[in-house]
């Protein structure tokens, strides 16, 4: 029973970080650039989270959208001024530009908000539903089906949208793509921003549970680069099946383990999962 | 990714000390410029102002500069011809590394009389080996056992060691449980994995030994933990009637909340830090109601001059607080013993003498005495209890201000 438990706990985490990496997995796809400030646009969302609650008395999960959207909009800003710049340039450059982004949005935070830790009161902070002897906890029910949402949203908006043909048309040939007459500088900007967004989404739902202070991006960090990598870098199932796994094993882990080795089997579990398959579990199918 | 975020850190550590140190060194310029001036006496605080921990560091801090401002409204030190007291403040971030590193550039960079921090134990002993190497007094309020156990001549510890304090965590929860005809056989711990949560948490265990419990759960955790879910499954699978978590601030809000969902009700018994600050209440509300921890001092204790705080920055005079101002209280004592500023002239008073009066009452035994190791010899535990927005001393009976609630 504890096994169903731990696996429910860890697909509920799992659902969350994966909507967390989507972001990362659509940058890189998309323009072949490794965001490592990532992460940052999370505490970002969550920081517009709790000022909506503390202020506007707005439940984290309904100012999810309004994270996503000052998310965007800083996205489209940092694509057109800063990361087009570096587009063409070669990969040194544009590591130092995001990890200098990483480092200028941490400080900025540090120096704006200060450095305590802030968290929200919610009503169904310490609720749960009980399923026979399972317990599923309600935020992180709540954050695991915005994240669905969210994530079933992105798929339809890929698919069937002209906006996401168009963008998935510039990342497998920008050439062709603008010979068709596709805004690529456009679709860049689009991309970015809808994947820091996304990022920042994933940031207020997980308010409930998590507090939020300037420095919450680097617990997630390598949380995020390895579902994207074990799910298979540019692809957005990938980085859904990644997280899931990610969850899944970190929950499985502190059933047989000490929980300060969850990341250690999960590492072990990555390197023996890059050895046998380096393109990661799903493929760079883009 | 670790060094980028180190580097980030490092930006911060500059500017913070930068600007600490410019508005301290301004501002007895500001109030003093008329009279002539005996050199300042240069106290150094190194506390986490950055990363997990910085709630506790700002709580420090605001202790210390309570009293240093009003020893130098009152005319500063009499005994050095009106010295006035400079702190010196730095952030040690919440990295033992750097915590020693910025140690190190204080003390090079002025000459110090004595340095005060750093409330994470972890923190502390690297700050510890600097100022040892430096024969500089170090005062601090952190727990750990190591902290005064190394045979250091320069570390003065005014509180109890963690396991002390883990002892008394287990000792004060079975004798409040006995009162209130409950009788406690399985007990769980769960700590995170740094100096001071591991001391304490040894203090536990040799606590539950002692009086034949059994310990059915006994799990560490790395700080900065994101999710205690498995922790809260293993603890409702464990049995235990009551559970002792040693924990900081963020992970203290993620287990009592992640029991509440789980529907657990058993009693939790805090370990201090995280159990003993406003945020606590303020992340769990009707849910901190209750809820017990062990501590080393509390603010009823000394009400006349906690309010002092209180009226000052706003919110209860934390144990951090009251203990930090205890230290400089301490020292200041120290120096107008010693009729100099010197670092060696001041260890050597502070050893083995006894202080009392001033902040030292807000403290248990109502005296500061330091052993050969640098131990406060005088310092016992206490256990608290949260009743609305307040923490109230409830064990022992001899100094209790309420008698305790439990629940089982």
């Amino acid at each position: 029973m504890s096994f169903l438990q731990a696996i429910l706990d860890g697909l509920l985490i799992g659902g969350v970080y994966a909507v967390i990496s989507i972001g990362l997995t659509l940058v890189y796809g998309v323009m072949g650039i490794v965001n490592f400030a990532q992460a940052e646009f999370l505490t970002i969302g969550m920081f517009t989270a709790w000022f909506a609650w503390a202020f506007l008395g707005l439940d984290p999960v309904l100012a999810a959208p309004l994270s996503f959207a000052v998310a965007f909009a800083i996205g489209w800003v940092v694509q057109g001024q800063l990361i087009a710049r570096v587009l063409a340039a070669p990969s040194v450059a544009q590591i130092f530009l995001t990890v200098g982004l990483l480092i200028v949005i941490e400080n900025g935070s540090l120096l704006l908000f200060g450095s305590q830790f802030r968290s929200v009161t919610t009503s169904y902070q310490t609720m749960s539903l009980s399923l026979g002897p399972l317990f599923i906890s309600i935020p992180y029910l709540i954050a695991f089906a915005m994240s669905l949402a969210c994530g079933v949203a992105l798929w339809w908006f890929m698919r069937a949208s002209w906006f996401g043909r168009a963008m998935r048309a510039t990342a497998q040939n920008p050439a062709a793509a603008k010979l068709m007459g596709i805004d690529t500088a456009l679709m860049y900007k689009m991309a970015f921003a809808l994947g820091v967004g996304l990022t920042a989404f994933g940031g207020a739902v997980i308010l409930p549970y998590v507090t939020v202070y300037p420095g919450v991006g680097g617990q997630f960090v390598v949380l995020m680069f390895t579902v994207v990598v074990l799910g298979g870098l540019g692809s957005v199932a990938g980085a859904v099946v990644g997280g899931l796994a990610v969850g899944v094993i970190q929950s499985l882990s502190s059933l047989f383990f000490p929980i300060q080795l969850q990341n250690l089997v999960l590492f072990i579990v990555f390197i023996l999962v890059l050895a046998v398959r380096p393109q990661g579990l799903v493929g760079a199918s883009r | 990714m670790s060094n980028n975020h180190s580097l980030g850190s490092a930006g911060v550590n500059r500017r913070a000390l930068l600007s600490g140190t410019a508005a301290v060194l301004a501002s007895p310029f500001v109030l003093s410029s008329a009279r002539a001036e005996a050199a300042p006496v240069n106290v150094g605080v190194i506390m986490p102002l950055s990363g997990p921990n910085a709630q506790f560091g700002i709580n420090s801090r605001n202790g210390i500069e309570l009293v240093a401002d009003e020893i130098n409204t009152a005319g500063g030190i009499a005994e050095l011809g009106g010295a006035r007291i400079n702190l010196v403040v730095a952030d040690a971030t919440s990295t033992p590394t750097t915590a020693g590193t910025v140690a190190q550039r204080l003390i090079t960079q002025q000459d110090m009389t004595a340095v005060l921090g750093a409330f994470v134990s972890s923190l502390t002993i690297a700050i510890s080996e600097v100022t040892e190497r430096r024969d500089i007094p170090l005062l601090t309020m952190s727990f750990a056992d190591q902290i005064t156990g190394r045979g250091y001549k320069n570390i003065f510890q005014v509180v109890a060691k963690a396991s002390v304090i883990g002892k008394a965590q287990f000792e004060y929860t079975a004798a409040i449980a006995q009162a209130a005809g409950a009788r406690i056989e399985k007990i769980a711990i769960m700590y995170e994995d740094t100096a001071y949560g591991t001391a304490q948490a040894n203090g536990l265990r040799a606590g539950a030994k002692a009086a034949n419990v059994e310990i059915v759960m006994d799990d560490a955790y790395p700080l900065g933990i994101t999710d205690t879910t498995p922790l809260i499954n293993k603890l409702r699978g464990s049995g235990a009637q009551a559970v002792f978590p040693v924990s900081y601030l963020n992970d203290s809000l993620l287990i009592i909340r992640t029991m509440r969902q789980q529907k657990l009700t058993i009693p939790a018994i805090g370990g201090a830090a995280g159990y003993v600050i406003p945020d606590f209440e303020k992340g769990l509300g009707e849910f901190a109601e209750n809820v017990l921890s062990i501590d080393t001092s509390n603010y009823d204790l000394a009400p006349q001059l906690t309010e002092r705080f209180r009226k000052r920055f706003g919110y209860f005079m934390v144990h951090e607080a009251l203990e930090h101002a205890v230290c400089l209280e301490v020292l200041v004592q120290a120096i107008r013993k010693a009729k100099s500023a010197k670092a060696e002239d001041v260890a050597a008073a502070l050893r083995g003498a006894k202080f009392t009066g001033g902040w030292i009452n807000g403290m248990t035994g109502g005296a500061v005495q330091f052993d050969q190791t640098g131990l406060n010899v005088l310092s016992v535990p206490l256990m608290v209890q949260w009743r609305g927005k307040d923490i109230v001393t409830v064990w022992p009976k001899d100094i209790a201000k309420s008698a305790p609630v439990w629940r089982s």
